[in-house]
């Protein structure tokens, strides 16, 4: 197989998962977007743990940046999702370039703990402005215009979905390709061994803000699709707790991977949303386990996983 | 061969007999059944369906009642959204149930709305709520609804001057709003209002600087559970009985939380809409049942709304005859009123909104060592005062 | 205003000893052995609804509950340590915070249904109940117990890491595991040993902050932030950084409380967030290698 014909059997794999998902789930739209909200926040997440290194638990200031960004726009400016969804990549970007200005020198527990406190700040100050955030009680009467100006956002969330899933599917492709760049080359040699890079002349200060904030824009533009297709906006898109469990979902898919990325939003989604509709009132036991499991017996996460039993196969029957 | 035989034959006859049998009636219940508020507000909810059902047996010949309950921990309207959606969609409830988290009620109200699905409401408490679905009733309170005759009874016990301390998140900035506008309007002065982050551990530098400001009396509001518990405590711990500072609260005291805090909530005032002391048959009967279903578990407020909200869906499906009809279902509950284990209890015709007495209640020490919420003052039929600002 | 400041300074010292108390656990598993515990939450946890049980159930006394609980969450830990947390010290930092999540969810739904759900109390003796008269104000009396416990844990502490045995051969441990394996050092042993250690002091953390941080099953999630920050501004594996720091974070906050009640949180992160731009190893940075 050629790399061309590789690239794009991969960059189908996309579309052709979210029309089985569609067909498997019929009535279970709404869910299904949020998985792809999610997929989108945790990809952005992999930018900054898997491929710059630093473990965060702040990722939700810039999700929940674009979420408010967003919802703001739409109830006070225009309706209209599109232009929307840029306010909501921007509005994450200003407050992750703004924080990687002050971020960026540090790492380890020092980072994550910086990046708690930001968001910590960010929670408290949208909680006190309520007359423009609603508070605690969230913001709502979001009511979007048609996207495209043609497709109605329908209750059951089927426009959600398919909506969620393209701009996932963009993203993807476009970070597919920066990763690949020399862009993305330097971030990682930069993970492995920053001194060398900056003994080579790299300006890792100014090369580590840049991918911090184009994180922040995928993380806002994630917050904005949640925000128009919800409908509300309510400060866990803010909280630790929403930080701490895309973490969780990064880690068990695979970090350092945009694939283990998607795969452990999928999976971990798919566990909870099942485990808990089994068991409501004892399903963190189940899933505690398999992340237990998982670290023990997968160390490269839910995707390493996934290509070590698929290079076993090819091995055993070389096609 | 013939085992087999036997084995289709039977379920056909199954097939055939079962739908003649019973009409399923499906009600989605949405509340933390898991998580930091499954002690609070999950468990009382699955305690008081169920205590209902088991006094009341199914609604009417021939329609059964199934509950799915669906866990959502915490405020997270998109999840709350896609878990209605689904409980409509795929599971095909006629109705829904639940909801802990104003957020969260607010985002399923566009499912409500849309797919005509009546909706009982057991907690969320913000004024707005049920006005975000023509399909929404509540059978919980609000916060001006507790927080108003909370006022009065302080003006007629004679402070003059208060300080309020809350919670700083929705139900809190309602309780201090409302308290605040019914104790000026009263002739009273409120000297400070301050709003406690919900993250706060210690309360000790709070109460010894409103102990500085010397007011007669502390309006207080907090969440279940360990704000309540470390509170209750600094109000004792710190002084402030000793110096004279009388605390009025609303649902500090509540029975979840009640033998947990101890002789330091003895003598504690407190205005709201359920003690589990209070004297009736309704009531006796429906703490001798929950008790004989869960043993360990203490009558509460959530419980006995979610006891109410199921009376509601029961007059609902009666009504309707089981048949999906949500104008009709609406239109024979909107307007109700029944005997319940809190006291006479209705629904307002317009808003939809629960219409009750509020108590005011003070911790005493039964011989038995038990602590219960003695009633010592009723104000009758209180509307949401919200509603009207 | 002197007695604002005394105020301040005594409910100030008074919340940072607790804060102390439930984190100088952590200073040894996260900052000593560099394991990343976010499960310290559930041996406190663990130490609380142990002296509880203890309290209520067998009716023993306050400081004899103490000691079950470090016992119990020492015990549960060095267990732990043999069949799970041992194999992760040379895996990335990433892998150990999914191990300890799992547990922390795992802890949740276990105690959730041995306890329930609700938080449990732990009973205090007539002694330590009630004000205590400092003539300008009244103090609670319970709040000793974090002061002597908290001070009795930092001399306990130094003492065992700087001048046993134990202490020298974890250092040697930790800063170099092969040299300390050629030297004969069963570093396997120390290593559960320094586990446990730790999560007998989050148990016992758990019991002296019961009356702020009151013990339920979310207990390890909910405060999880408090412990790191503690550790993180102290310096990770600074047992007196750790001291300082929750002490500097005590105050700080219930300064806020007294003269911006509204802001008393924006006031504690932002004093974080300018300690670790200054200072990014922390307040104190971890005496190795000497």
């Amino acid at each position: 197989m050629t790399n061309l014909h590789r690239s794009i059997g991969a960059a189908a794999v996309i579309p052709l998962a979210a029309v089985a998902l569609a067909l498997i789930f019929p009535n279970q739209q709404a869910f299904l977007a949020q998985i792809a909200i999610t997929a989108l926040v945790v990809l952005s997440l992999d930018l900054v743990v898997g491929f710059a290194g630093l473990a965060t638990l702040g990722h939700a200031a810039m999700y929940g940046a674009g979420a408010y960004g967003a919802a703001l726009y739409a109830l006070h400016v225009w309706a209209e999702p599109l232009t929307g969804l840029i306010v909501g990549g921007l509005a994450g970007a200003t407050i992750a370039f703004l924080s990687a200005l002050m971020l960026m020198r540090a790492h380890g527990l020092t980072f994550l703990m910086m990046t708690v406190a930001i968001t910590q700040i960010l929670y408290e100050i949208v909680n006190k402005s309520r007359a423009v955030t609603g508070g605690d009680d969230g913001l709502y009467g979001i009511v979007m215009q048609p996207l495209l100006g043609v497709f109605e956002f329908d209750f059951y969330g089927r426009l959600a979905f398919w909506y969620a899933a393209v701009v996932l599917w963009l993203v993807f492709l476009l970070l597919r390709h920066i990763v690949a760049s020399p862009f993305g080359l330097t971030a990682r040699a930069v993970r492995d061994d920053g001194d060398r890079v900056a003994t080579l002349g790299g300006n890792i200060f100014g090369h580590r803000v840049a991918l911090y904030t184009l994180s922040g824009a995928i993380a806002g533009l994630a917050g904005a699709l949640s925000a128009q297709t919800v409908q509300v906006v309510g400060l866990h898109s803010l909280s630790v707790t929403f930080s701490a469990d895309i973490l969780v979902m990064l880690v068990m898919g695979g970090a350092g991977r945009l694939w283990g990325g998607l795969l452990g939003a999928l999976v971990f989604m798919m566990i909870h949303h099942y485990a808990a509709e089994i068991d409501p009132v004892r399903w963190m036991l189940f899933v505690g386990a398999i992340l237990v499991v998982i670290v023990l017996f997968l160390p490269k996460g839910l995707f390493g996983g996934l290509e070590a039993l698929v290079n076993r196969l090819r091995g055993r029957a070389p096609a | 061969m013939t085992t087999k035989r036997l084995l289709a034959a039977t379920l056909v006859a199954a097939l055939t007999i079962l739908p003649a049998l019973a009409e399923t009636v499906k009600v989605g219940v949405v509340g933390p059944f898991s998580g930091p508020f499954s002690g609070s507000f999950g468990e009382p909810f699955r305690q008081g369906i169920e205590t209902y059902v088991a006094m009341n047996g199914q609604p009417a010949d021939g329609i059964e009642v199934e509950f799915i309950y669906r866990d959502l921990q915490s405020p997270d309207p998109g999840r709350a959204r896609a878990l209605a959606q689904e409980l409509v969609a795929r599971d095909g409830v006629q109705y829904l149930a639940g909801f802990v988290f104003t957020p969260n009620a607010i985002a399923a109200a566009g499912i409500s709305a849309q797919a005509k699905i009546p909706t009982v409401i057991f907690n969320a408490s913000a004024s707005t709520v049920v006005s975000q679905s023509p399909y929404y009733v509540r059978t919980s309170n609000t916060l001006p609804q507790v927080s108003v005759p909370t006022a009065q009874n302080a003006l007629d016990k004679g402070y003059k001057t208060v300080v309020t301390a809350v919670s700083d998140y929705g139900p809190g900035v309602d309780a201090e709003t409302s308290f605040v506008k019914a104790f000026t309007e009263g002739g009273g002065e409120v000297l400070e209002s301050i709003r406690m982050p919900l993250s706060t551990t210690d309360f000790g530098p709070y109460l010894q600087s409103i102990q500085l400001k010397k007011p007669d009396a502390l309006f207080v509001f907090l969440p279940y559970g360990p704000p309540t518990f470390s509170f209750v405590n600094a109000y004792r711990d710190n002084g402030l009985d000793d110096a004279g500072i009388a605390f009025v609260g609303t649902s500090e005291t509540q029975e979840v939380d009640l033998q947990s805090l101890g002789v330091a909530a003895i003598g504690l005032e407190t205005g709201y809409f359920y003690s589990a002391a209070h004297e009736s048959a309704e009531n006796d009967a429906f703490k001798a049942k929950l008790a004989e279903l869960y043993p360990d578990a203490e009558p509460n407020p959530a419980t006995v709304s979610a006891f109410d909200g199921t009376h509601a869906l029961y007059e609902m499906i009666r009504a309707t005859g089981g048949e999906a009809d949500p104008d009709g279902a609406i239109a024979a509950i909107a307007g109700a009123s029944w005997e319940s284990p809190r006291g006479p209890i209705s629904i307002d015709a317009e808003t939809r909104d629960i219409v009750q007495n509020v108590y005011i209640r003070v911790v005493e020490q039964e011989e038995n060592g038990r602590l219960v919420n003695r009633e010592i003052k009723t104000y009758e039929a209180q509307p949401d005062y919200g509603a009207a600002q | 205003m002197y007695s604002l400041i005394a105020s301040i300074l005594i409910d100030g010292i008074a919340y940072g000893l607790v804060l102390f108390m439930v984190s100088v656990g952590l200073t040894v598993t996260l900052g000593l052995m560099r394991f990343v515990n976010l499960a310290h939450g559930t041996f406190a946890m663990i130490g609380g609804y142990a002296a509880a049980t203890a309290i209520t159930a067998l009716g023993l006394p306050y400081g004899l509950a103490l000691i079950c609980a470090a016992l119990a969450a020492g015990a549960i830990a060095y267990g732990l340590e043999i069949a799970l947390i041992r194999r992760l010290y040379h895996r990335p930092e990433l892998d150990q915070v999914l191990l300890t999540i799992g547990l922390v969810f795992m802890g949740i739904a276990l105690s959730g249904m041995m306890f329930g759900n609700s938080l449990v109390p732990v009973r205090l003796p007539e002694f330590l109940r009630g004000a205590t008269d400092l003539g300008f104000r009244q103090v609670p009396t319970q709040r000793f117990v974090p002061l002597v416990m908290g001070l009795a844990t930092l001399i306990g502490i130094w003492l065992l890491f700087e001048r046993t045995r134990f202490g020298i051969r974890l250092r040697a441990t930790v800063d170099n595991p092969r040299a300390a394996g050629e030297l004969g050092i069963n570093t396997r042993r120390i290593y559960a040993a320094a586990f446990a250690i730790g999560a007998a002091l989050a148990g016992l953390g758990g019991v002296a902050g019961a009356e702020l941080l009151p013990v339920e099953p979310y207990y390890p999630l909910k405060y999880l932030v408090l412990f790191l920050a503690v550790v993180a501004v102290g310096g990770p594996g600074n047992m007196l950084g750790s001291f300082v720091a929750a002490l500097l974070l005590g105050i700080v906050e219930t300064a806020g409380k007294y003269l911006a009640p509204d802001f008393a949180t924006i006031a504690l992160y932002a004093l974080m967030l300018l300690v670790l731009s200054w200072r990014p190893e922390g307040l104190f940075r971890r005496t190795s290698k000497t």
